[in-house]
């Protein structure tokens, strides 16, 4: 009765436990949460995605053979959404300024009162009662002589020739490209903000759902196309496609896993209870991950499945133990706990390491796989243990299974060895004549494999904006008037290098920039123009034009009334102006962001990027980012491996106090390595981050196949025969369930992940292939007369 | 911020279109005409009606062109400005500023190509095919030996402030007679063509300048 009650008030502390952990799990989809943020491209491109990629705005693609299709699609959408308010806060299918020209005055007197006071005062004196009408004539002149259609119509509807006065470098200067239509017309983008912030990746999938069933309700011109692309698009698609792979990935390893099983035992009921046990530690080890890790990023997801896969090993081994077991439970658990311990401590102590790196997506998945295998371990020991031999007193005798009979077998083993050998051979032989696999580090192998927010974000940039060779400059500052110094520093550094021909062209935002100094000293000159505006239109008049010439003047000027009472850093406010600033200002309490475009000259990406590189400001890319990890990640990977394995030495040296077998040991992880990289070679896989992370799993996990043999051999007086025998078929579970493990999530939809299992699989076959036939063999050449080790 | 504001203003209107059938023949034939003209000359006189203005500017200028692409444009006598053409490079002179810039095509005009306001770019096209490709037209009239082609660029940047080009051509000769851009604002700038001469010889200096004393601004980020 007491032991029910434990057990029940066990099971609900369990379910508690299970709830809270679960309930806090979150995803994040950002790839860069992964690298080390000391790096200045993930500090850059973090602030990016942070403060400019609009978390909130949809990227809807219109695409049609006809210009005029494409433009009454885009246009459709964007009047259907706007009948949406639940759904969307605002749909833009064209420019504010388009839809209210009048808008655009209050940025232009913004950047007006921006500029040095000696150009505000001559702007002034050019409306000054003596000066106007020499003002207005020179406009007229101007009007007739220009060949510029630019300068003609904005002279037209800008008398005083107010925009005389600014820069017309910079941000807004030279040719416009549209981020609404192609230049033919036939692909055209309505951006789509959402009614509300989305409080998690569940909420922004469900709204790309009703954004796509709204989207699919307008009857549309024949033969459009749409695309769904912007951040909420690559959020859903990514962070769906984690879930995905993360769920089918541990069901597809779950059912491998009972196969293997199955094929082995043939028996049902063990099967049942092992598979429980790892749904057991699968769940336990997400919720603990819940409550004590952040979210979750793609790295970690694939977690579930190596979890799984390196859970079962320690299952199989309670299980085999079992079978031949004829004391107490009490006795079976004392006698798995050394083996279990053993490698399990070994294992999470290597994965636990991981925090030693500086990236965090490896600390992640050190943390997640060490928790999920000392759960496993202490699952398999204290529940699984039990149940192993409570069926194994009503079960019928166990009979040996193929595997068991294959590794009693001489000729087996022979033959096992002969063709290990073999595949060392050509594997080595590979790698010398292919030489090491190459290095990408490229944005390529960051991304989902299939994507649909991808796929429209590519016809987006082959048909409207491609930025796909351009940095992006940001600059940050604790408020407007640091930002604005580091910008005019950055400014000065591109200007620099395009005299260099290190840069074709850039784009900051330094002209639309408040400049509180100037704006200080301009508003008590500019505000009281107001009360001249009767004069001023008259001016006008008198010159020739219409009262609608005078629209803009008169705007600016009330523009700048309206401001007198308001203390610097001004910011314009109307839709227009957020519109056009959103993109290249961002303020928030204690950071204060702009941004620039930079077309570098190819092959001066590394030297721009010095140049501008500074505190408080960054010139980043994607491309820049695969260039500095392949620069920084291989000696970041070289040192935390170096640490494990010297770790693992250690540990190995303490085990098994024998300098032979820690030899043999090194050599045949060595072997195991140089067989990998021939493999992947031969394969035509490269290195990137993700199987670089393999290498590490690869230390934690295969090396229990050397180790569980070399203890073998030493329980069996350097037998290798009987070595082989009693761990053939364990080694042979765990290798299939682990591989199954990687192997499952070689078919995830993120590239990196995907390369992490394949790369993951290969290496545990090669290292149970050389573990369990020429380990063995090696040290029976080497010590013929059966030395006990 | 220029170019934004420049679009703003134009803004107000919306373009025309037209579904009738039309007689392209004539147009297909001045068209086709095209190869014959390697060189050009004319008088012109330049009417700029704007919005914001109660009464039309008008300004005389001169032009000439040779094939493939050199192209001398003057406005004002005697000329305040001067656009020389030599391939892609455009110089863009103010004789009495003793000013100059340099320019590419692509930043003649706002939406790029060598659609200045002032001008026309010659030649239109180099066969029925590519002019098509480049012009929706809207309207196709033949009055005597005057044949006049409205139309409109297909370019998506030029139809936001452009509602119309009007040509007006010569079917016996081939030679415009009047060219004209109209803005969605409703302001126009129309070139009546005079004095035209079809290949007849043109002295290569004409499409040189002396820029001694001319202060030179090379074109900018």
């Amino acid at each position: 009765m007491r032991s029910k009650i434990r057990w029940i008030l066990l099971a609900v502390l369990a379910a508690a436990f299970v709830g809270a952990g679960l309930s806090r799990i979150s995803f994040n989809v950002e790839i860069l949460k992964m690298l080390p943020t000391h790096l200045p491209q993930v500090e850059g491109l973090s602030l990016f995605l942070k403060h400019f990629a609009q978390p909130n705005e949809l990227i809807v693609t219109v695409e049609c053979a006809s210009p005029e299709a494409a433009d009454a699609a885009a246009e459709a959408l964007a009047a259907h959404f706007g009948t949406r308010p639940d759904l969307v806060k605002r749909a833009v299918a064209r420019a504010p300024w388009e839809k209210n020209p009048a808008d655009i005055a209050e940025l232009f007197a913004f950047m007006l009162l921006n500029q040095p006071p000696e150009k505000v005062r001559e702007i002034v004196a050019g409306l000054g009662p003596d000066k106007a009408a020499a003002t207005l004539q020179a406009s007229i002149e101007k009007l007739t002589e220009s060949i510029s259609p630019q300068e003609v119509a904005l002279l037209s509807y800008d008398p005083f020739n107010l925009a005389g006065a600014m820069s017309t470098s910079g941000l807004m200067s030279g040719t416009q490209q549209s981020e609404f239509s192609s230049a033919d017309g036939t692909f055209r983008v309505v951006y789509l903000e959402s009614a509300k912030p989305f409080a998690n990746y569940k909420e922004n999938i469900a709204w790309l759902q009703s954004i796509r069933g709204a989207a699919a309700d307008v009857k549309l011109p024949a033969g459009v196309t749409l695309g769904f692309t912007g951040e909420p698009a690559f959020v859903a698609d990514i962070s769906g496609s984690m879930e995905w792979d993360m769920q089918s990935s541990g069901f597809v390893t779950l059912v491998i896993i009972a196969l293997v099983f199955w094929l082995c035992y043939r028996r049902a009921r063990p099967l049942m209870q092992l598979q429980g046990m790892l749904l057991l530690i699968f769940t336990l080890t997400l919720a603990t991950a819940g409550l004590f890790l952040s979210e979750l990023t793609v790295i970690g997801v694939g977690c579930a499945a190596i979890m799984i896969g390196l859970s079962v090993d320690y299952g199989y081994f309670v299980y085999q133990r079992s079978l031949g077991h004829t004391g107490s439970v009490r006795e079976l658990q004392k006698e798995c706990f050394q083996n279990i311990a053993w490698t399990a401590t070994s294992t999470a102590a290597v994965f636990f390491a991981l925090n030693l790196s500086s990236l965090p997506g490896l600390s992640q998945l050190g943390n997640l796989v060490g928790i999920g295998v000392v759960i496993g371990a202490i699952v398999m020991l204290t529940v699984f243990a039990p149940l192993t031999m409570r069926f194994r007193r009503s079960a019928a005798p166990h009979h040996e299974s193929v595997i068991e009979r294959l590794f009693a077998s001489p000729r087996f083993l022979n033959a096992g060895a002969w063709f290990t050998l073999a595949l060392v051979v050509v594997l080595v032989g590979a790698l010398f004549i292919l030489g090491v696999p190459q290095v990408d580090f490229s944005a390529r192998t960051l991304r989902p494999r299939k994507s649909d927010a991808y796929t429209a974000l590519e016809r987006l940039q082959a048909r409207l904006i491609d930025d796909r060779n351009v940095l992006s400059l940001i600059v940050s500052g604790k408020d407007e008037a640091e930002t604005l110094t580091r910008l005019q520093a950055a400014e000065g550094e591109l200007a620099a290098a395009k005299k260099r021909g290190e840069v074709k062209g850039f784009r900051t935002a330094l002209p639309v920039w408040p400049v509180g100094e100037n704006q200080r000293t301009n508003l008590p000159l500019l505000s009281p123009l107001a009360t001249d505006l009767p004069r001023l239109k008259q001016a006008v008049l008198d010159a020739g034009f219409k009262d609608e010439a005078f629209a803009l003047t008169d705007a600016i000027l009330r523009q700048w009334s309206a401001w007198s009472t308001d203390a610097p850093p001004i910011w314009p406010t109307n839709e227009t102006s957020r519109w056009i600033l959103r993109r290249v200002a961002s303020r928030n309490p204690d950071q204060v962001l702009a941004m620039g475009m930079v077309q570098p000259i190819a092959g001066h990406e590394d030297a721009v990027t010095a140049a501008v590189q500074r505190p408080g400001a960054w010139l980043v890319s994607w491309g820049q980012l695969g260039r500095e990890l392949k620069r920084v990640i291989p000696q970041e990977f070289v040192r935390v491996i170096a640490t494990l394995g010297a770790i693992y030495l250690v540990i190995v040296g303490i085990g098994f106090r024998n300098v032979r077998a820690v030899a043999l040991f090194v050599v045949t992880t060595s072997l195991v390595l140089v067989c990998l990289a021939g493999a992947m070679s031969l394969l035509g896989m490269t290195w990137n981050f993700f199987n670089l992370a393999a290498l590490l799993l690869l230390l934690g996990t295969g090396t229990d196949y050397s180790i569980l043999l070399l203890l073998a051999l030493q329980r069996n007086g350097g037998d290798a025969p009987a070595a082989q025998r009693e761990l053939g078929l364990v080694i042979c579970l765990c290798v299939l369930s682990a591989s199954a493990g990687f192997g499952t999530i070689s078919w995830a939809n993120n590239v990196g992940l995907a390369n992490l299992g394949q790369t993951c699989a290969l290496g545990l076959l090669i290292d149970a292939l050389i573990s369990l036939f020429l380990l063995p063999r090696a040290w029976t050449l080497l010590h013929p007369k059966r030395m006990p080790l | 911020m220029r170019p934004l504001l420049f679009f703003a203003c134009l803004c107000l209107t919306l373009p025309t279109g037209a579904a009738e059938p039309l007689d392209l023949a004539p147009v297909k034939k001045w068209i086709a005409r095209q190869d014959e003209f390697r060189t050009v000359q004319a008088d012109f006189t330049q009417t700029r009606a704007l919005r914001a203005l109660r009464s039309p500017v008008v300004v005389p200028g001169r032009v000439w062109f040779s094939t493939p692409n050199s192209l001398r444009w003057e406005l004002g006598d005697p000329a305040k400005t001067i656009v020389l053409r030599k391939g892609d490079t455009y110089l863009l002179v103010q004789p009495a500023k003793k000013k100059a810039q340099r320019l590419s095509a692509g930043n003649i005009g706002p939406e790029g190509g060598a659609k200045g306001f002032a001008m026309m770019e010659f030649p239109l096209a180099s066969d029925f095919a590519e002019f098509q490709k480049k012009f929706e037209i809207l309207s196709v009239k033949t009055e005597g030996t005057h044949c006049h082609l409205e139309l409109l660029p297909r370019d998506a940047q030029a139809r936001r402030f452009l509602s119309a080009l009007k040509i007006t051509f010569d079917t016996k000769s081939g030679h415009l007679i009047s060219f004209e851009m109209v803005t969605r604002d409703g302001s126009s700038m129309r070139n009546d063509f005079t004095n035209v001469r079809l290949n007849s010889k043109i002295d290569r200096r004409t499409f040189d300048y002396d820029l001694t004393g001319i202060d030179v601004a090379e074109e900018k980020n």
